[in-house]
């Protein structure tokens, strides 16, 4: 009894020792990574560029932004590093960052404008194969250099990156994250678009160590008011396979949200049926789309049924809305502005870009398997002389908490 | 008579579902969906009908020769020297696939979560509990079967319904889009997978209601076969047929699973599965090779085999292959050859031979 029971301590004991503790990963080994920036550099290399979280300045009572007499505190830490992939810069990174470099809370993966139009391949397949790497990563398109949006800070959110992803998700952008993205580079059907983001200038912060910008402030030699840039959504890159050959504006990106059936929220405006100078606002409540291909063995066509069901929310003008003819002629044009755009956004890819991003391919290869392989290599020529018939219903179901102006 | 434990028929249908799908579970879908692409399902239920016969050989060889298993009545069927022999190769077949089982076990633990860690460590761990399992006899892995694995079914549905959100159904379209022959080509791998319910045969002897034996082994297929489907189209769907180029692409799907930004990245479920599922499996594949080497060398017990076998496997598990690329490229393309002759050319010879000869005693 006695040897069985020391037997079994001193093995309890050697347990501890063994394979658990192997590979394990402090917290505060780590440095954190929330935003990933990728450039090509004239040589050919790639600029990796890390925006890493200092853990000791998150949170705290005063949450991210401690405002005080040393002003704000840097919540992060960016940093760039040249290398042949980016592993390679990973591993230089190493030197200069005294923790192990952590992917698995990567928020976003920018892109830089030249690599994009290299190629992007190259650059994603890290993301998509280290295990610690996450496929939930929002992917996003530089203006520019990828390094200098990383460069930033946030008013609102911890980090600059937090804010990027918040936004994407929210729906406000084409939402791609990289398993999509991979999903899209490896359908020929479709081609991928990503969200183009950029620094723009963005109100002023005030507080109190924030000096107000008047001519009073001014006058006091007190140093003016820096304007504040925020990282911007400002449309979306259209690539070619893995190159980018263009952009879409923030307007055309609506049209594009709704050819792709991803609209989620939004507004369209149109002009009052009755004072044109005057603008109606329709708020999206829920925006759905449905492709439907055609192929007689020469011709391809698509029917696109596009719904709308909006609340009125915003009126300049004081016509009755309670006037069933008003009503249905404030429906129809909101119909039109969402076709006019879509078949703006349709042109644009067909004529001047080239190629097919709202995966109509997709849909075609699904109805016609067999017609399928033959077309996959050139779908995007295809897709050029297809003729694609838009149908919007738009159907404004409620008026917020008035019907008619409340004053005239 | 070896081991004096007896099964009843409901935990010989868990054993014979753990012994099939739990290292199954990660690779399984991709393998097929090299071939199939998005019809990765089809051949799912396509292995499903062709494992069907596996199945019914394996109870009926069990039911022509009671209280025998397979490594002692391939002496009654033909003669003792080449029975033996046959024995031997399915003694060895055992210990193969163990020994890859190992392998795959630790591959992935290794791979995804703990990359510094040596494989030999994980595969020493692994094997150990095994083969305390192993030494506590058959009705104890029963029950530890019994207990654990509604545990990993339940997980495995929990994970399906928490991806259902990141599922889209237009991915399976077009359906049929693989040649009949790419969708066989996918069924192979799977099918060979689940004619593993051949090793049911060393388990029959000891089932306490020997008149369920069929019964018992052919209800096992379509419950395998079902879940197999589930994990093909939780991938086709979360996915589309990139998936084929995954190397879990189970796990890959939990990844994505993030609701509400509450529940987010589920994936050490998928890794308590593997760990609990693996093991069971091992164990049973391990308690099969050790009871049947007793039974080939005429022992009064199986116990002293335990170790020494533990160690064949250890070894084996590393040699097998050189990396996770080589394992693959083996379970895809060499493997489905081996499986199927011993797990339905042997035994259905086995069986021709028999009913033509007219051996054994409780022919209906």
């Amino acid at each position: 009894m006695m040897k069985k029971t020391i037997c079994l301590l001193v093995i309890i004991s050697l347990v501890f020792p063994l394979g658990g503790c192997w590979s394990r990963k402090e917290l505060s080994d780590l440095a954190i990574v929330l935003a990933a920036g990728l450039d090509s550099t004239p040589e050919g290399n790639i600029l990796l560029t890390v925006e890493l979280a200092r853990p000791s300045a998150l949170g705290g009572s005063q949450g991210g932004q401690q405002i005080g007499g040393g002003g704000q505190q840097n919540n992060v830490w960016v940093i760039s590093q040249e290398g042949e992939t980016v592993m390679d810069a990973t591993r230089y990174l190493e030197g200069k960052v005294s923790r192990h470099i952590y992917w698995g809370h990567t928020v976003i993966l920018v892109l830089g404008e030249q690599l994009a139009k290299e190629g992007i391949r190259k650059a994603i397949n890290f993301f998509s194969r280290a295990p610690h790497s996450r496929e939930t990563i929002w992917v996003i398109v530089a203006r520019g250099q990828a390094r200098d949006i990383l460069n930033s800070h946030s008013l609102l959110e911890n980090t600059s990156a937090q804010a990027a992803g918040r936004m994407i998700g929210a729906g406000v952008g084409v939402p791609v994250m990289l398993k999509d993205l991979s999903m899209m580079l490896a359908n020929k059907g479709v081609n991928p678009v990503l969200p183009r983001m950029e620094l723009t200038p963005s109100g002023t912060p005030q507080g109190p160590v924030m000096y107000e910008n008047i001519p009073e402030a001014q006058n006091a030699q007190q140093p003016s008011t820096k304007i504040h840039a925020e990282i911007t959504l400002t449309g979306t890159a259209v690539f070619d396979d893995e190159r980018l050959v263009g952009w879409l504006d923030y307007h055309q990106t609506r049209g594009l949200l709704w050819l792709k059936d991803k609209i989620t929220v939004g507004e369209i405006t149109v002009p009052s049926p009755s004072e044109p100078d005057k603008k109606i606002s329709i708020d999206i409540t829920r925006g759905s789309t449905r492709v439907e291909p055609f192929y007689d063995g020469q011709n391809i066509w698509f029917d696109v049924q596009m719904n709308l069901d909006g609340a009125l929310l915003e009126q300049q003008s004081t016509e009755e809305l309670t006037d069933e003819p008003i009503f249905t002629a404030i429906e129809n044009s909101t119909a039109r502005a969402i076709e006019a755009n879509a078949r703006s956004v349709i042109e644009l890819a067909k004529y001047d870009y080239g190629v097919d991003v709202f995966g109509f391919g997709q849909a075609f290869h699904r109805k016609y398997k067999e017609a399928w392989p033959a077309l996959k290599d050139e779908w995007n020529e295809a897709f050029i002389s297809a003729d694609i018939n838009l149908k919007v219903e738009a159907h404004i179901r409620r008026t917020g908490l008035t019907t008619n102006r409340l004053s005239k | 008579m070896l081991e004096g434990g007896k099964i009843s028929s409901g935990q010989a249908v868990f054993l014979n579902i753990t012994m099939i799908i739990a290292t199954a579970m990660l690779a399984v879908p991709a393998i097929a969906a090299v071939h199939a692409r998005q019809d990765a399902w089809l051949s799912m239920l396509l292995a499903t009908l062709l494992a069907l016969p596996i199945a019914w050989v394996t109870a009926s060889l069990g039911t022509l020769f009671p209280g025998k298993t397979l490594v002692e009545y391939t002496e009654d069927i033909l003669g003792k020297w080449p029975g033996k022999l046959l024995g031997l190769l399915y003694l060895l077949w055992f210990i193969h696939i163990c020994s890859i089982m190992i392998r795959e076990y630790g591959n992935f633990l290794i791979d995804v979560f703990m990359p510094e860690t040596p494989l030999i460590v994980i595969n020493i761990l692994g094997a150990a509990l095994a083969a305390y399992t192993v030494k506590n006899g058959l009705e104890v892995l029963a029950r530890v079967n019994q207990i654990f694995l509604p545990i990993i079914l339940i997980s495995v549905i929990l994970i399906f319904l928490l991806a259902l959100p990141e599922m889209k159904l237009e991915r399976f379209l077009p359906v049929f889009e693989a040649e009949t022959v790419k969708i066989f080509k996918g069924a192979i791998v799977p099918w060979g997978w689940m004619g593993e319910i051949i090793t049911f045969a060393m388990l029959i002897p000891f089932l306490a209601q020997p008149g369920q034996t069929r019964h018992t082994a052919v209800i096992t297929i379509p419950l395998v076969g079902l879940f197999f489907t589930l994990l093909a189209v939780a991938s086709v769907a979360v996915f589309g047929p990139v998936f084929s180029n995954m190397n879990f692409p189970v796990l890959n799907a939990a990844r994505v699973i993030n609701i509400a930004n509450f529940i987010d990245r589920p994936e050490p479920i998928i890794m308590a599965i593997w760990i609990i599922g693996g093991l069971l499996k091992i164990s049973i594949f391990y308690y099969v090779s050790v009871l049947g080497f007793a039974q080939w060398l005429n022992l009064k017990d199986y116990r002293p085999l335990v170790l020494p076998v533990g160690v064949i496997l250890i070894a084996l598990s590393i040699a097998v292959a050189e990396n996770m690329l080589e394992l693959t490229h083996f379970l895809g393309n060499v493997s489905p050859y081996e499986l199927l002759t011993f797990e339905l050319v042997i035994p259905l010879t086995l069986l021709l031979i028999a009913l033509v000869r007219r051996q054994g005693g409780n022919r209906q």
